[in-house]
């Protein structure tokens, strides 16, 4: 089997769950992904331009009082994440540099839309104040309305493209 | 009585020892992705096609466990779930935002916590589907002013969806993993009959009875928290100072009507 040091997704599923539970019990909060990425891209942003960024309407609250953009809870979780990640392949011997895609597509063709479905998926998790973990999964778990719907519209998007990318993945 | 948990918010632990303890629960989060699959951005994609349905079963498979686990802390009494900050809806700006999300991961072929997971174990597309992630919350948040009011419009709160059905959460949250399991088995189903598999994997009938004991588990405590009151969960009748509501200095005469705090009890009216 090509998976097999990989779990069934049942076991998986609950790991991320058991996560999520400990963030629940230590932090009173969910964990999430696309918040560091915000605040990295803030961090950057105001490496360049300064004042421009701290008086932007949306940027300017990380550095409201002089505070640091990464010094926040979800910027140390996506560290561990990284660190997680890495372990994890390492022990399954799967630590390897490449381009993942179907059979039939190019790999200039992959990081073309892997850059172009990045920015789409980008924008709209600022817009759904959220990303599939953050947003979906944790506010899954609290039984927040907006994120069911939030998380069904994930799958009706997905569906809609589908068709259109296929040459990419089958 | 006195609850230990949460711990930053009850004060048990500082908030730089919170800071810390991030990078564990991060650790085990990333972990936990990768042996999901989720590091492999064909198996995400693939989830659009019915050729592999471990995303969602993952995902239910997470929510269930999140759910259970956070209720039942609050049931049994070990946390104070007031300070547990609940995500509030915003219902348009999320329904708009999750298809086009589900567009990019259609197309991406990764979310961020994935992508990021997937770049830890050296795959390229997910470093360039991280740069394009930046440059559209880049773009997002440079040229807020055109979207802010939307941003900020169709707020409810923090709307629960048992608030929303009129029923209680114990058995709202019996119905959410009823249809988690029948989900599973639903795009099982279609996923043999649209993509049937040519291989025999030896394991299959003990990975079967495994999973399948792992859910029955759940059904169980699902349907005990089916017999308690929506009162032994949470006290709606306390209005909770945690729901942080971003703010927004261009559309300010929009969040000035926002309510900073509200009674997630007024949401019935959906």
């Amino acid at each position: 089997m090509k998976f097999a040091d990989r779990w069934p997704p049942v076991p998986a599923g609950i790991l991320i769950g058991i996560s999520m539970l400990l963030a629940f019990a230590v932090a009173g909060r969910g964990i999430g992904a696309s918040g560091a990425m915000t605040r990295f891209v803030a961090w950057v942003q105001h490496g360049l331009f300064p004042i421009a960024t701290e008086q932007s309407v949306y940027f300017g609250k990380y550095f409201a009082d002089g505070a640091h953009p990464l010094n926040d809870y979800v910027s140390f979780l996506v560290a561990g994440l990284l660190v997680g990640s890495f372990v994890a392949a390492w022990l399954a011997g799967e630590l390897r540099v490449e381009v993942l895609r179907g059979p039939r597509s190019s790999v200039a063709y992959r990081l073309v839309l892997a850059l172009g479905g990045g920015v789409l998926a980008g924008f709209s998790a600022r817009l759904a104040r959220g990303c599939t973990s953050g947003q979906g999964l944790v506010g899954g778990a609290e039984l927040s309305v907006g994120a069911w719907v939030f998380l069904m519209c994930i799958f009706a998007g997905g569906w809609m493209g589908a068709w259109f990318v296929r040459k990419q993945w089958i | 009585m006195d609850m230990i948990l949460p711990l930053a918010k009850t004060g048990a632990i500082s908030s730089s020892m919170n800071l810390w303890l991030a990078l564990p629960i991060g650790f085990i989060f990333g972990f936990a992705l990768f042996h999901a699959g989720f590091t492999d951005s064909r198996r995400i994609a693939w989830a659009f096609y019915f050729k592999d349905v471990g995303v969602p079963v993952v995902m239910f498979s997470a929510i269930a466990t999140g759910m259970l686990g956070l209720w039942g802390m609050s049931l049994i009494g070990v946390i104070d779930i007031s300070l547990v900050y609940m995500l509030p809806t915003y219902l348009l700006p999320m329904a708009i935002g999750g298809l086009i999300f589900g567009l990019g991961m259609v197309i991406g072929g990764y979310c961020p916590g994935t992508a990021a997971a997937s770049i830890a174990t050296g795959k390229v597309d997910a470093m360039v589907f991280i740069v394009g992630f930046l440059i559209g919350s880049m773009v997002f948040a440079d040229f807020f002013p055109v979207w802010g009011d939307f941003y900020n419009s169709d707020y409810m709160g923090a709307f629960r969806l048992d608030q929303w059905l009129g029923i209680g959460l114990g058995p709202t949250v019996l119905i959410i993993v009823l249809i988690a399991v029948g989900g599973t088995l639903t795009m099982r189903f279609v996923q043999n009959k649209v993509w049937p598999s040519t291989e025999e994997d030896p394991q299959k009938d003990r990975i079967t009875k495994m999973q399948g004991a792992l859910i029955a588990v759940a059904v169980v405590i699902g349907i005990v928290f089916a017999f308690f009151p929506t009162e032994s969960f949470i006290d709606d009748s306390v209005e909770v100072p945690y729901y942080i509501i971003e703010k927004t200095t261009v559309s300010q005469a929009v969040s000035d009507t926002l309510p900073l705090v509200t009674v997630a009890a007024s949401g019935n009216d959906a």
